[in-house]
């Protein structure tokens, strides 16, 4: 990472600190809309941190967008910043124009076939952060390859839900709906690249929950005492937070892995199956350790862990949120799994360990 | 709140790196055809074979971090990371030199005098001398510290007796690198009076005899010491610096990638036999087992990186041998998936021998080198909890 990568994340470090507490986390679980919160990230520049620096933007690096991504999960923010990084960053790749405020992703892994007037049909379960945004950019279907629309929210029919952590996902309906820009098909750009660096997305955000979930478990038995000594002090519970922090690490380690993978690629979202492999990695790991991470950390935190008021909960209401959108570790090891077997049985791979090692 | 984020670095790799891994993969695949060894589950603990260890040690494949003038390369950790992966993922006969090229040739590196590193690390880098560890006994296991072997001062060296226990491959080594006490125990300094010596097993009063283990291989080793009288020049570093050696020691054994690839030659045979007819059920045990290799991989490199950096990454460390050591065992339980294990070895079909071998050496697996609750205790001293 470089120094302006740091600058840019101790800013981002500094104000999530200073503007997003638990209580406002609940608050906004609870509908309220976190306004001065908004307001600063937005001010703060960082949804432009994958835009290039010629459109106004940060210029900044995928490892930078993603330990930003990260960075948030580690706070519960309840702005929807990683979707806003991500639909900027596919306005730049497709040439668009930004929009001004927040931008929602209106995306859940179909792309929506774009007619020969023009017009797009179809529809997006899980779309997000669409209640604040100014734009929409959806990914479409144009001769048969990926392209790039943008909608005005008003174009469409909404209907917002919550998922299990209380945020915001909305179901879209476009029903001929007339997109406010459209790119040309990019040939740089595929369906399973786009929704493999969208899993990756949610795998930096379970990692980043994860480390939160661990520090959080750490701080509670060191402080809690029973018995006449600290929790910590029971070999049981060391054990049990050794394993978490192991899963958690792992989690990270994966997660930068593929984020490593991406960067060296230079196509982020190129259908590839070195880059398949390594993001198809990170979200099944990160996806398979927020169930155990999430349960052991509970155990060790007690009643307290269940109450509202301690943030425990939002962090793992968040990880069984985050494990089920773009893929869960069901979807991602049978992905896995069929392209070993694919691989070996048509010869273009020659042995399983390629799939482990270059 | 303080931040316990491990970091997991990228080593740095060159082209140098990936012509290497080439030069192995294509010694291997010749090897393996022309039936140079046979693929062996657990093989960098079970496959003892000094003639194959001969082999690698002519092509300049062990030692190859040491200094030139030891008969090293001075090449990179990620260099020997590469080279010792592709063996483990082979299932190449490695034992014979293993911990010699992985712990005690940095230990003799480290603490040894010039005429014993001029004398011994060219032969271990040429595949001809084998070094064993003698840490255990029958009265100490995970706690260490409570060893009852003895060195007593005589003139120009040290008595040594005592009796080590689980000794990996002593039968064909020509050395033990011993953990002895040289100073009376200390209840309030447990740590303290511990000294490590180089025994050569040919000396007088050294008796190897082999423990059959529960696979049948009789691979670890008893050695009893009766006064066997050790010159000077065999000890390692100063007296009473052996326990802070071990626990040096101990960071480059953990982390390697033999803590997860143990049984990695059974899935790549098992994978191998049934990917024209992988049902999804077993597409997706065989993806969630690719997955985790590849995660832990990358923490293993990262360890690699933080020692190449200098630092000693003693709870990253415990981290991967905890988690990699335990998955390697969950890999024997998850292959039953692809059909069930009826026979013992040699009494069905090679692929069920190599299923059933790796089942029976998984025990292992939690246990040599620390056992996990050992490991799981320092990730807690490390995070704070102790
Ligand atoms: C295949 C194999 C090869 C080996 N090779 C060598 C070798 O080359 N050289 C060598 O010196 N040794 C070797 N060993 C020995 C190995 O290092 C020991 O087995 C290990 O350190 C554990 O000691 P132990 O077997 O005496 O078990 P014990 O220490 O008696 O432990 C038994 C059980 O109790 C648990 N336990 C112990 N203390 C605690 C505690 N404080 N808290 C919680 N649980 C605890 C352990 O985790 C374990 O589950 C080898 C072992 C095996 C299996």
């Amino acid at each position: 990472m470089d120094e302006t990568d740091r600058i840019v994340l101790d800013t981002a470090e500094r104000l999530f600190s200073e503007c997003c507490d638990a209580e406002l986390v609940n608050r906004a679980g609870d509908g309220e809309v976190p306004g001065a919160l908004m307001k600063a990230v937005l001010e703060s520049g960082l949804p432009l941190a994958w835009v290039a620096e010629e459109a106004g933007g940060v210029g900044g690096s995928l490892a930078l967008g993603f330990n930003l991504i990260r960075q948030t999960g580690g706070f519960a923010l309840p702005v929807p910043l990683a979707e806003t990084l991500v639909a900027n960053l596919l306005l730049g790749q497709a040439g668009l124009a930004l929009g001004e405020g927040w931008t929602g992703l209106a995306y859940d892994g179909g792309s929506l076939p774009v007619a020969a007037d023009g017009r797009v049909s179809g529809v997006v379960e899980g779309a997000c952060g669409v209640v604040e945004a100014e734009l929409l950019v959806v990914p479409v279907l144009r001769d048969g390859a990926v392209a790039i629309a943008g909608f005005e929210p008003e174009a469409v029919t909404a209907r917002h839900y919550r998922n299990p952590a209380g945020e915001a996902r909305t179901k879209l309906v476009f029903d001929e709906a007339v997109p406010l820009c459209l790119s040309a098909p990019l040939t740089a750009m595929s369906e399973s690249g786009l929704y493999q660096f969208c899993a990756l997305v949610r795998a930096a955000q379970i990692a980043g929950a994860l480390d939160k979930i661990v520090a959080l478990t750490v701080g509670y038995v060191k402080e809690r005492q029973q018995f006449g000594r600290p929790l910590a002090k029971f070999q049981a519970i060391q054990h049990k937070v050794a394993e978490i922090a192991g899963e958690a690490a792992l989690s990270g380690a994966s997660v930068e892995q593929a984020v490593r993978l991406l960067s060296a690629h230079g196509q982020p979202f190129a259908d590839d199956p070195a880059l398949f492999r390594a993001l198809a990695t990170a979200k099944l790991l990160a996806s398979e350790a927020a169930g155990p991470v999430a349960r052991e950390a509970h155990q060790a935190h007690g009643a307290m862990g269940f109450s509202f008021e301690y943030p425990l909960q939002q962090y793992s209401r968040r990880v069984w949120s985050w494990r089920e959108e773009f893929g869960s570790e069901f979807y991602w090891s049978s992905q896995l799994g069929m392209a070993v077997a694919c691989g070996i049985s048509s010869g273009a791979t020659a042995k399983v360990w390629d799939f482990v090692s270059p | 709140m303080a931040s316990i984020g491990f970091d997991f670095p990228a080593p740095q790799a060159d082209a140098s790196v990936d012509e290497l891994r080439r030069e192995v993969r294509s010694f291997l695949d010749e090897e393996a055809r022309q039936g140079g060894f046979v693929p062996l589950a657990d093989c960098w603990c079970a496959g003892i074979d000094p003639g194959f260890s001969r082999k690698l040690g002519a092509r300049g494949w062990i030692g190859v971090t040491w200094p030139r003038r030891y008969g090293g390369r001075e090449l990179s950790a990620l260099h020997r990371y590469v080279i010792t992966e592709e063996l483990l993922a082979a299932g190449a006969p490695v034992h014979a030199h293993w911990i010699a090229d992985r712990q005690s040739g940095p230990l003799i590196l480290a603490t040894a005098s010039e005429a014993v590193k001029n004398t011994v690390l060219p032969e271990i880098a040429a595949g001809r001398c084998f070094v064993a560890l003698g840490f255990s006994e029958p009265g100490a296991g995970s706690d260490l510290a409570s060893v009852r072997t003895r060195a007593q001062r005589v003139a120009g060296g040290w008595t040594l007796s005592g009796t080590k226990l689980w000794s990996s491959g002593a039968q064909s080594c020509q050395y033990m690198t011993v953990l002895a006490r040289t100073s009376e125990r200390d209840p309030q300094q447990r740590h303290a009076g511990l000294t490590q010596f180089l025994v050569p097993l040919d000396s007088v009063g050294v008796s190897v005899s082999g423990i059959r283990d529960m696979s049948g291989v009789e691979h670890f080793n008893e050695t009893h010491f009766e006064d066997v009288f050790v010159p000077d020049e065999l000890v390692l570093g100063a007296v009473g610096d052996g326990w802070q050696q071990i626990t040096n020691e101990l960071a480059l054994e953990r982390s390697g990638p033999e803590r997860f690839l143990s049984s990695f030659i059974v899935l790549e045979k098992v994978l191998q036999a049934h990917a024209g007819s992988m049902s999804p059920q077993q597409a997706r045990v065989a993806g969630g087992i690719i997955a985790r290799l590849r995660g832990l991989r990358a923490m293993s490199l990262g360890v690699a990186a933080l020692l190449g950096q200098g630092r000693s990454p003693d709870v990253e460390a415990a981290l991967v041998k905890d988690l990699g050591t335990r998955f390697e065992q969950d890999i024997c339980e998850r292959l039953r998936e692809f059909g069930p294990l009826r026979m013992q070895q040699g009494d069905g079909d090679a692929l069920q021998d190599l299923q059933v071998d790796s089942m029976l050496r998984a025990p292992s697996f939690t246990l040599r080198g620390g056992t996990n609750e050992i490991l799981k205790g320092i990730i807690a001293r490390g995070m704070g909890l102790r």
